[in-house]
Protein backbone atom coordinates (compact mmCIF):
# COMPACT_ATOMS: atom_id res chain seq x y z
CA UNK A 1 0.00 0.00 0.00
CA UNK A 2 2.73 2.36 1.00
CA UNK A 3 4.71 1.45 -2.08
CA UNK A 4 1.61 2.01 -4.24
CA UNK A 5 1.20 5.46 -2.70
CA UNK A 6 4.86 6.21 -3.35
CA UNK A 7 4.60 5.15 -6.98
CA UNK A 8 1.42 7.21 -7.40
CA UNK A 9 3.16 10.23 -5.92
CA UNK A 10 6.11 9.78 -8.23
CA UNK A 11 3.93 9.33 -11.31
CA UNK A 12 2.02 12.51 -10.44
CA UNK A 13 5.28 14.40 -9.95
CA UNK A 14 6.47 13.22 -13.38
CA UNK A 15 3.18 14.27 -14.95
CA UNK A 16 3.64 17.75 -13.49
CA UNK A 17 7.14 17.88 -14.95
CA UNK A 18 5.95 16.78 -18.40
CA UNK A 19 2.79 18.84 -18.70
CA UNK A 20 3.64 21.85 -16.58
CA UNK A 21 2.08 22.78 -13.27
CA UNK A 22 -0.33 25.35 -14.71
CA UNK A 23 -2.22 22.70 -16.61
CA UNK A 24 -2.66 20.34 -13.69
CA UNK A 25 -3.70 22.90 -11.06
CA UNK A 26 -7.40 22.29 -11.49
CA UNK A 27 -7.15 18.50 -11.64
CA UNK A 28 -6.84 16.34 -8.57
CA UNK A 29 -4.84 13.42 -9.95
CA UNK A 30 -5.73 10.06 -8.43
CA UNK A 31 -5.86 6.40 -9.47
CA UNK A 32 -9.10 6.93 -11.43
CA UNK A 33 -7.78 9.85 -13.47
CA UNK A 34 -7.58 9.02 -17.18
CA UNK A 35 -4.73 10.31 -19.28
CA UNK A 36 -7.01 11.20 -22.13
CA UNK A 37 -10.33 12.44 -20.78
CA UNK A 38 -9.22 13.97 -17.49
CA UNK A 39 -5.70 15.11 -18.21
CA UNK A 40 -6.05 15.62 -21.99
CA UNK A 41 -2.50 14.34 -22.26
CA UNK A 42 -1.04 14.69 -25.75
CA UNK A 43 0.57 11.66 -27.33
CA UNK A 44 3.97 13.39 -27.36
CA UNK A 45 3.56 14.04 -23.63
CA UNK A 46 2.94 10.36 -22.98
CA UNK A 47 6.21 9.64 -24.80
CA UNK A 48 7.97 12.01 -22.40
CA UNK A 49 6.24 10.42 -19.40
CA UNK A 50 7.21 6.92 -20.57
CA UNK A 51 10.80 8.05 -20.79
CA UNK A 52 10.79 9.48 -17.27
CA UNK A 53 9.34 6.22 -15.94
CA UNK A 54 12.04 4.27 -17.72
CA UNK A 55 14.66 6.59 -16.23
CA UNK A 56 13.25 6.17 -12.72
CA UNK A 57 12.46 2.45 -12.67
CA UNK A 58 14.67 1.14 -15.45
CA UNK A 59 14.17 -2.12 -17.25
CA UNK A 60 12.39 -3.66 -14.28
CA UNK A 61 9.18 -1.94 -15.38
CA UNK A 62 9.71 -2.59 -19.10
CA UNK A 63 7.19 0.00 -20.20
CA UNK A 64 7.81 -0.51 -23.94
CA UNK A 65 6.66 -4.14 -23.58
CA UNK A 66 3.67 -3.00 -21.52
CA UNK A 67 2.43 -0.58 -24.19
CA UNK A 68 3.59 -2.63 -27.20
CA UNK A 69 0.35 -4.59 -27.25
CA UNK A 70 -1.87 -1.50 -27.18
CA UNK A 71 -2.74 1.06 -29.79
CA UNK A 72 -2.61 4.75 -29.00
CA UNK A 73 -6.29 4.98 -28.02
CA UNK A 74 -5.91 2.15 -25.52
CA UNK A 75 -2.82 3.77 -24.04
CA UNK A 76 -4.48 7.15 -23.68
CA UNK A 77 -7.64 5.60 -22.20
CA UNK A 78 -5.63 4.08 -19.33
CA UNK A 79 -6.04 5.49 -15.85
CA UNK A 80 -3.18 6.66 -13.70
CA UNK A 81 -4.10 3.72 -11.43
CA UNK A 82 -3.60 1.22 -14.30
CA UNK A 83 -0.09 2.52 -14.82
CA UNK A 84 0.72 2.59 -11.10
CA UNK A 85 -0.58 -1.00 -10.74
CA UNK A 86 1.64 -2.17 -13.59
CA UNK A 87 4.68 -0.50 -12.07
CA UNK A 88 3.86 -1.88 -8.63
CA UNK A 89 3.44 -5.44 -9.90
CA UNK A 90 6.71 -5.32 -11.84
CA UNK A 91 8.60 -3.86 -8.87
CA UNK A 92 7.10 -6.54 -6.64
CA UNK A 93 8.09 -9.27 -9.10
CA UNK A 94 11.61 -7.88 -9.38
CA UNK A 95 12.00 -7.86 -5.59
CA UNK A 96 11.16 -11.57 -5.20
CA UNK B 1 18.88 10.17 -24.60
CA UNK B 2 15.92 12.55 -24.38
CA UNK B 3 17.57 15.82 -25.37
CA UNK B 4 20.39 16.43 -27.78
CA UNK B 5 21.89 19.81 -28.49
CA UNK B 6 22.97 20.20 -32.09
CA UNK B 7 23.74 23.41 -33.99
CA UNK B 8 22.96 25.31 -30.79
CA UNK B 9 19.40 24.00 -30.72
CA UNK B 10 17.83 21.58 -28.25
CA UNK B 11 16.22 18.55 -29.94
CA UNK B 12 13.93 15.96 -28.37
CA UNK B 13 15.20 12.51 -29.37
CA UNK B 14 13.89 9.04 -28.52
CA UNK B 15 15.78 5.85 -29.29
CA UNK B 16 14.34 2.35 -29.28
CA UNK B 17 17.06 -0.25 -29.06
CA UNK B 18 16.74 -3.35 -31.25
CA UNK B 19 15.06 -6.37 -29.74
CA UNK B 20 17.52 -9.00 -28.58
CA UNK B 21 20.49 -6.72 -29.22
CA UNK B 22 23.67 -8.71 -28.85
CA UNK B 23 26.67 -7.24 -27.06
CA UNK B 24 29.86 -6.96 -29.07
CA UNK B 25 31.77 -10.21 -28.71
CA UNK B 26 34.98 -9.79 -26.70
CA UNK B 27 37.87 -9.28 -29.06
CA UNK B 28 35.64 -9.83 -32.11
CA UNK B 29 34.24 -7.47 -34.67
CA UNK B 30 31.51 -5.19 -33.31
CA UNK B 31 27.95 -6.26 -34.07
CA UNK B 32 26.58 -4.03 -36.82
CA UNK B 33 23.09 -2.82 -36.01
CA UNK B 34 21.06 -1.18 -38.77
CA UNK B 35 19.86 2.29 -37.81
CA UNK B 36 16.50 3.66 -38.95
CA UNK B 37 15.78 7.36 -38.37
CA UNK B 38 12.19 8.64 -38.51
CA UNK B 39 11.38 12.14 -39.86
CA UNK B 40 7.88 13.46 -39.16
CA UNK B 41 5.65 16.05 -40.86
CA UNK B 42 4.77 19.70 -40.28
CA UNK B 43 3.34 21.89 -37.50
CA UNK B 44 0.90 19.65 -35.58
CA UNK B 45 3.01 16.54 -36.21
CA UNK B 46 5.81 15.24 -33.99
CA UNK B 47 7.75 12.05 -33.30
CA UNK B 48 4.79 10.47 -31.47
CA UNK B 49 3.11 9.68 -34.80
CA UNK B 50 5.95 7.21 -35.46
CA UNK B 51 6.50 6.23 -31.83
CA UNK B 52 3.14 4.48 -31.59
CA UNK B 53 3.04 3.05 -35.12
CA UNK B 54 6.18 2.01 -37.01
CA UNK B 55 9.12 2.53 -34.65
CA UNK B 56 8.33 -0.32 -32.25
CA UNK B 57 7.98 -3.00 -34.95
CA UNK B 58 11.16 -1.72 -36.68
CA UNK B 59 13.10 -2.01 -33.40
CA UNK B 60 11.56 -5.44 -32.83
CA UNK B 61 12.89 -6.44 -36.26
CA UNK B 62 16.42 -5.69 -35.10
CA UNK B 63 17.09 -2.04 -35.99
CA UNK B 64 17.92 0.83 -33.69
CA UNK B 65 14.97 3.19 -34.17
CA UNK B 66 15.85 6.86 -33.72
CA UNK B 67 13.01 9.38 -33.53
CA UNK B 68 13.39 13.14 -33.17
CA UNK B 69 11.17 16.19 -33.14
CA UNK B 70 12.04 18.60 -35.94
CA UNK B 71 13.10 22.11 -34.93
CA UNK B 72 10.11 23.99 -33.47
CA UNK B 73 7.98 20.84 -33.32
CA UNK B 74 6.92 18.55 -30.47
CA UNK B 75 9.29 19.01 -27.56
CA UNK B 76 12.22 20.39 -29.54
CA UNK B 77 13.27 24.01 -29.16
CA UNK B 78 11.31 26.54 -31.21
CA UNK B 79 13.77 28.92 -32.78
CA UNK B 80 12.72 32.10 -34.58
CA UNK B 81 14.28 31.01 -37.87
CA UNK B 82 15.84 28.00 -39.58
CA UNK B 83 12.94 26.05 -41.09
CA UNK B 84 14.17 25.61 -44.67
CA UNK B 85 15.20 22.29 -46.21
CA UNK B 86 18.94 22.99 -46.02
CA UNK B 87 18.64 23.85 -42.31
CA UNK B 88 16.58 20.73 -41.62
CA UNK B 89 19.16 18.58 -43.42
CA UNK B 90 21.99 20.22 -41.45
CA UNK B 91 20.01 19.59 -38.22
CA UNK B 92 19.61 15.92 -39.11
CA UNK B 93 23.28 15.27 -39.80
CA UNK B 94 24.39 17.30 -36.76
CA UNK B 95 22.08 15.14 -34.63
CA UNK B 96 23.44 11.95 -36.17
CA UNK B 97 26.98 13.18 -35.45
CA UNK B 98 26.13 13.71 -31.78
CA UNK B 99 24.48 10.28 -31.61
CA UNK B 100 27.49 8.69 -33.32
CA UNK B 101 25.46 7.31 -36.21
CA UNK B 102 27.31 7.29 -39.49
CA UNK B 103 25.09 5.65 -42.10
CA UNK B 104 21.32 5.27 -41.67
CA UNK B 105 18.03 4.51 -43.37
CA UNK B 106 15.41 7.26 -43.22
CA UNK B 107 11.67 6.74 -42.87
CA UNK B 108 9.83 9.99 -43.61
CA UNK B 109 6.20 11.04 -43.54
CA UNK B 110 4.65 13.96 -45.45
CA UNK B 111 6.94 17.04 -45.20
CA UNK B 112 9.60 14.81 -43.65
CA UNK B 113 10.08 13.53 -47.20
CA UNK B 114 11.48 16.91 -48.23
CA UNK B 115 14.09 16.59 -45.49
CA UNK B 116 14.86 12.95 -46.31
CA UNK B 117 15.23 13.44 -50.07
CA UNK B 118 17.47 16.47 -49.65
CA UNK B 119 19.54 14.61 -47.05
CA UNK B 120 20.07 11.66 -49.41
CA UNK B 121 21.10 14.02 -52.22
CA UNK B 122 23.40 16.08 -49.98
CA UNK B 123 25.20 13.16 -48.32
CA UNK B 124 24.70 9.96 -50.31
CA UNK B 125 27.51 8.35 -48.30
CA UNK B 126 25.44 8.60 -45.12
CA UNK B 127 21.93 7.66 -46.31
CA UNK B 128 21.59 3.98 -47.16
CA UNK B 129 17.94 4.03 -48.17
CA UNK B 130 14.66 5.94 -47.98
CA UNK B 131 11.14 4.96 -47.07
CA UNK B 132 8.96 7.86 -48.21
CA UNK B 133 5.39 7.84 -46.89
CA UNK B 134 3.09 10.39 -48.53
CA UNK B 135 6.21 12.47 -49.07
CA UNK B 136 6.17 16.02 -50.35
CA UNK B 137 9.20 17.16 -52.30
CA UNK B 138 9.33 15.62 -55.77
CA UNK B 139 7.78 17.90 -58.40
CA UNK B 140 8.36 18.88 -62.03
CA UNK B 141 8.02 22.62 -61.42
CA UNK B 142 8.64 25.10 -58.60
CA UNK B 143 5.52 26.04 -56.68
CA UNK B 144 3.67 22.94 -57.82
CA UNK B 145 3.61 21.40 -54.37
CA UNK B 146 4.40 24.32 -52.05
CA UNK B 147 1.32 26.24 -53.13
CA UNK B 148 -1.25 23.84 -51.71
CA UNK B 149 0.82 23.32 -48.57
CA UNK B 150 1.22 27.04 -47.95
CA UNK B 151 -2.43 27.78 -48.64
CA UNK B 152 -3.44 25.30 -45.98
CA UNK B 153 -0.89 26.49 -43.45
CA UNK B 154 -1.46 30.17 -44.21
CA UNK B 155 -5.19 29.85 -43.74
CA UNK B 156 -4.78 28.12 -40.39
CA UNK B 157 -2.24 30.82 -39.49
CA UNK B 158 -4.78 33.55 -40.18
CA UNK B 159 -7.43 31.77 -38.16
CA UNK B 160 -5.11 31.41 -35.21
CA UNK B 161 -3.98 35.02 -35.42
CA UNK B 162 -7.32 36.75 -35.67
CA UNK B 163 -9.66 34.51 -33.80
CA UNK B 164 -7.23 33.71 -31.03
CA UNK B 165 -8.40 30.15 -31.24
CA UNK B 166 -5.73 28.89 -28.87
CA UNK B 167 -6.75 31.25 -26.07
CA UNK B 168 -10.39 30.40 -26.55
CA UNK B 169 -9.76 26.67 -26.38
CA UNK B 170 -7.65 27.07 -23.28
CA UNK B 171 -10.28 29.29 -21.68
CA UNK B 172 -12.89 26.58 -21.98
CA UNK B 173 -10.52 24.03 -20.53
CA UNK B 174 -9.88 22.11 -23.72
CA UNK B 175 -6.25 21.73 -22.88
CA UNK B 176 -5.13 19.42 -25.64
CA UNK B 177 -6.76 21.34 -28.44
CA UNK B 178 -5.50 24.50 -26.81
CA UNK B 179 -1.92 23.30 -26.54
CA UNK B 180 -1.84 21.94 -30.09
CA UNK B 181 -3.36 25.13 -31.42
CA UNK B 182 -1.00 27.25 -29.34
CA UNK B 183 2.01 25.35 -30.71
CA UNK B 184 0.74 25.69 -34.27
CA UNK B 185 0.04 29.38 -33.69
CA UNK B 186 3.53 30.00 -32.34
CA UNK B 187 5.15 28.16 -35.24
CA UNK B 188 3.07 29.67 -38.02
CA UNK B 189 2.80 33.22 -36.72
CA UNK B 190 5.88 33.48 -34.55
CA UNK B 191 8.67 32.02 -36.69
CA UNK B 192 10.01 32.19 -40.23
CA UNK B 193 8.37 28.83 -41.04
CA UNK B 194 5.96 30.05 -43.75
CA UNK B 195 8.58 32.25 -45.41
CA UNK B 196 11.10 29.41 -45.32
CA UNK B 197 8.59 27.00 -46.87
CA UNK B 198 7.68 29.52 -49.56
CA UNK B 199 11.35 29.69 -50.53
CA UNK B 200 11.66 25.90 -50.89
CA UNK B 201 12.56 24.43 -54.23
CA UNK B 202 11.04 21.09 -55.17
CA UNK B 203 13.31 18.13 -55.87
CA UNK B 204 13.25 18.06 -59.67
CA UNK B 205 13.36 14.97 -61.93
CA UNK B 206 17.05 15.39 -62.75
CA UNK B 207 17.98 15.27 -59.06
CA UNK B 208 15.66 12.32 -58.44
CA UNK B 209 17.35 10.46 -61.30
CA UNK B 210 20.68 10.89 -59.53
CA UNK B 211 19.54 9.35 -56.24
CA UNK B 212 21.96 6.49 -55.57
CA UNK B 213 20.07 4.81 -52.72
CA UNK B 214 17.03 2.53 -52.92
CA UNK B 215 13.65 4.16 -52.27
CA UNK B 216 10.37 2.67 -51.10
CA UNK B 217 7.58 5.16 -51.86
CA UNK B 218 4.14 4.64 -50.31
CA UNK B 219 1.19 6.85 -51.23
CA UNK B 220 -2.54 6.78 -50.66
CA UNK B 221 -4.63 6.17 -53.77
CA UNK B 222 -6.65 9.34 -53.19
CA UNK B 223 -3.80 11.48 -51.85
CA UNK B 224 -3.36 15.02 -53.11
CA UNK B 225 0.38 14.30 -53.35
CA UNK B 226 -0.02 11.01 -55.25
CA UNK B 227 1.64 12.60 -58.29
CA UNK B 228 4.88 12.87 -56.27
CA UNK B 229 4.82 9.09 -55.88
CA UNK B 230 4.34 8.56 -59.60
CA UNK B 231 7.22 10.94 -60.31
CA UNK B 232 9.49 9.06 -57.90
CA UNK B 233 8.63 5.77 -59.62
CA UNK B 234 9.39 7.27 -63.06
CA UNK B 235 12.69 8.91 -62.17
CA UNK B 236 14.47 7.28 -59.21
CA UNK B 237 16.68 4.43 -60.51
CA UNK B 238 15.88 2.02 -57.66
CA UNK B 239 12.32 2.83 -56.57
CA UNK B 240 9.48 0.63 -55.43
CA UNK B 241 6.09 2.37 -55.42
CA UNK B 242 3.25 0.99 -53.32
CA UNK B 243 -0.16 2.64 -53.65
CA UNK B 244 -2.56 2.05 -50.78
CA UNK B 245 -6.06 1.47 -52.08
CA UNK B 246 -8.79 3.56 -50.51
CA UNK B 247 -6.37 5.76 -48.57
CA UNK B 248 -5.65 9.49 -48.81
CA UNK B 249 -2.84 11.42 -47.09
CA UNK B 250 -3.22 9.97 -43.59
CA UNK B 251 -1.84 6.47 -44.29
CA UNK B 252 0.53 6.49 -41.32
CA UNK B 253 -2.29 6.64 -38.79
CA UNK B 254 -5.01 4.83 -40.72
CA UNK B 255 -3.01 2.25 -42.67
CA UNK B 256 -0.33 1.26 -40.16
CA UNK B 257 -0.72 -2.51 -40.60
CA UNK B 258 -0.45 -2.36 -44.41
CA UNK B 259 2.51 0.03 -44.16
CA UNK B 260 4.35 -2.46 -41.96
CA UNK B 261 3.53 -5.32 -44.33
CA UNK B 262 5.26 -3.42 -47.13
CA UNK B 263 8.03 -1.77 -45.16
CA UNK B 264 9.39 -4.58 -42.97
CA UNK B 265 10.27 -6.93 -45.88
CA UNK B 266 11.82 -3.96 -47.73
CA UNK B 267 13.95 -3.08 -44.68
CA UNK B 268 14.87 -6.76 -44.24
CA UNK B 269 16.13 -6.80 -47.82
CA UNK B 270 17.90 -3.43 -47.81
CA UNK B 271 18.89 -2.83 -44.17
CA UNK B 272 19.35 -6.39 -42.99
CA UNK B 273 16.65 -6.38 -40.33
CA UNK B 274 14.76 -9.57 -39.50
CA UNK B 275 12.56 -11.02 -42.22
CA UNK B 276 8.95 -10.83 -41.01
CA UNK B 277 7.63 -14.27 -40.06
CA UNK B 278 4.66 -14.05 -42.39
CA UNK B 279 6.88 -13.53 -45.44
CA UNK B 280 9.94 -15.47 -44.29
CA UNK B 281 8.60 -18.76 -45.55
CA UNK B 282 7.55 -17.27 -48.87
CA UNK B 283 10.81 -15.42 -49.50
CA UNK B 284 13.13 -16.97 -52.06
CA UNK B 285 16.40 -18.27 -50.72
CA UNK B 286 19.54 -16.25 -51.22
CA UNK B 287 17.88 -12.83 -51.00
CA UNK B 288 20.43 -10.08 -51.35
CA UNK B 289 20.84 -7.76 -48.38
Amino acid sequence: MTEGQDVLGEVVAMLVEVVGEDFLLDVEVGPDTTFNRDLALESIEFVALAEKLQGRYGDRVDLPAFIAGMDLDEIMNMTVGDLVAHIGSRLGAAAV
Amino acid sequence: MPEVTARGTRFHVQTMEPAGAAADPPGGAPVVVPVVVFVHGLVVDDLSSFYYTLAGPVAAAGARAVLYDLRGHGRSQRTATGYGAAEAVADLFALLDVLGERRVHLVANSFGGVVALNAALARPDRIAGLVLIEAYGPAERSGEWTEALLNTLGKSGLVLEYERLADQLLAIGWRRGGRKAATADALINGTSLLADLAALDPVPPAALASLPCPVLAIYGEHSDVAEAGALLARTVPDCTLHVMAGHAHTVLREGTAELLEVMLPWLAHHAGTAVPVATATAAPSGVRS
